[in-house]
């Protein structure tokens, strides 16, 4: 079995802006002689900062998918439409691909990010040592696919703008979209508090 | 080059001389990418990034969409995609739109522009370090892929009420996506100090 030796026991710490390596020398604060950025061993307080964030995305998630995101007011109906009935009006439309789309990015994406970094802070809060390969996988994933759930905003931001006709029909932003919007923005940045090395230091090699 | 190299992702120390001298180099354990430089020149990337410009001035002169209704025609730009919400008082979710679309990329280009004109100048630009650790972070920041296929979804959904004309906008917008995409994996962060501190890799 190859042994595996970590820059922690070794006194080397990694530059998280320029990625260079830096010599600890045992200083209480550590700039990288590259770039100047203060080099930690860990990212300081990423459990507590993550969590703190992750936390706010979960409670923002109902409001987010219950209240509306969009009101259109036309000559014969008024109506609000959350996420989900935005989703399945696109389906009425036949465009199922774009109705898949929308739900995987608005309602599947999210719920996946809370869902993946929950049970990620909680394997660390239980120590757990197996599979830190396949846990940073998982999160690597979802720090990739994390912007792809602003696509709803976008298409609410373009429809503001552009139906606002007296005579057809006028649409309105509703708090759902604020509400998602602050999703979307916490759990992307409870992704880049997270510290991946920490998976790693509990867990067995490989 | 150090004699070690930290995975910034599992803190795996490996031997310089063991990974090898590639242009890309992923960390044994975790399968992080530890190390990427380009075969791009500076020149090429100043071109690459003076059509970016080029393109997001380009985005924001001209309509994105155009709706017409009995005869009439509306069209919206990108600046006014985040002012509509502006004007509903939607203040934080248009500051971001206008963030993400418009100000990021036009800070990635200005900021690029500006070092590797300075470098190709041989000379070092001032604030050299704010502005790449700036440009490292703001990366994921930048969406116009995402905002793409959010105008795709709006774009079908007004199709079902009224006709729908794509603008001049819409297309540069489109070739600013790809531009960017060129651009970043052209000036990957490590490609950025080789250039700076004039080393060949």
């Amino acid at each position: 079995m190859t042994s595996y030796v970590r820059g922690r026991d070794l006194g080397l710490l990694v530059c998280t802006e320029c990625r260079a390596t830096v010599r600890a020398a045992g200083a209480a604060r550590v700039r990288c002689p590259r770039c100047g950025a203060v080099v930690h061993e860990r990212k300081p307080h990423s459990v507590a900062t993550t969590t703190a964030l992750v936390v706010s995305a979960a409670l923002l998630y109902l409001p987010a998918n219950l209240l509306p995101v969009m009101h259109m007011r036309t000559v014969f109906s008024d109506e609000d439409d959350t996420i989900m009935s935005g989703v399945l009006s696109l389906l009425q439309e036949g465009s199922w691909p774009l109705a898949l789309l929308v739900f995987i990015a608005s309602i599947v994406v999210p719920l996946l990010k809370l869902v993946a970094m929950g049970w990620l802070l909680s394997s660390l809060a239980l120590r757990s040592r197996g599979h830190p390969s396949q846990r940073s996988k998982l999160f690597r994933f979802v720090e990739f696919i994390g912007r792809w759930s602003m696509l709803d905003v976008y298409a609410i931001a373009l429809l503001v703008a552009l139906v606002q006709i007296r005579s057809l029909a006028v649409v309105h932003a509703g708090l759902g979209a604020l509400a998602f919007c602050s999703v979307v923005v916490l759990t992307m940045l409870a992704a880049q508090s997270f510290d991946e090395r920490l998976l790693w230091d509990t867990g067995r090699d490989g | 080059m150090p004699a070690m190299i930290v995975c910034h992702a599992c803190d795996l120390v490996h031997r310089r001389s063991a990974v090898g001298f590639e242009s890309r180099i992923r960390c044994v354990r975790c399968r992080a990418e530890l190390y990427r430089t380009s075969s791009a020149s500076i020149d090429a990337a100043i071109a690459v990034a003076a059509t970016a410009a080029a393109l997001l001035l380009f985005s924001n002169m001209f309509p994105l969409v155009a709706l017409q209704v009995n005869g009439s025609a509306r069209t919206t730009t990108l600046l006014g995609a985040a002012w509509g919400l502006y004007g509903q008082g939607y203040v934080p979710i248009a500051a971001l739109v206008l963030v993400t679309t418009v100000l990021i990329p036009l800070f990635q280009i200005a900021a690029l522009l500006y070092v590797l004109i300075s470098l190709r100048m041989r000379r070092k630009p001032r604030g050299q370090n704010q502005l790449f650790r700036a440009l490292t972070r703001i990366r994921p920041w930048a969406m116009p892929e995402v905002f793409m296929l959010g105008a795709l979804v709006a774009l079908v959904k007004l199709s079902a009420m009224a006709q729908v004309v794509p603008g001049i906008a819409l297309f540069a917008y489109g070739a600013l996506m790809l531009t960017l995409a060129g651009l970043t994996s052209m000036t990957p962060t490590e490609q950025f100090w080789q250039w700076a501190l004039g080393r060949r890799p």
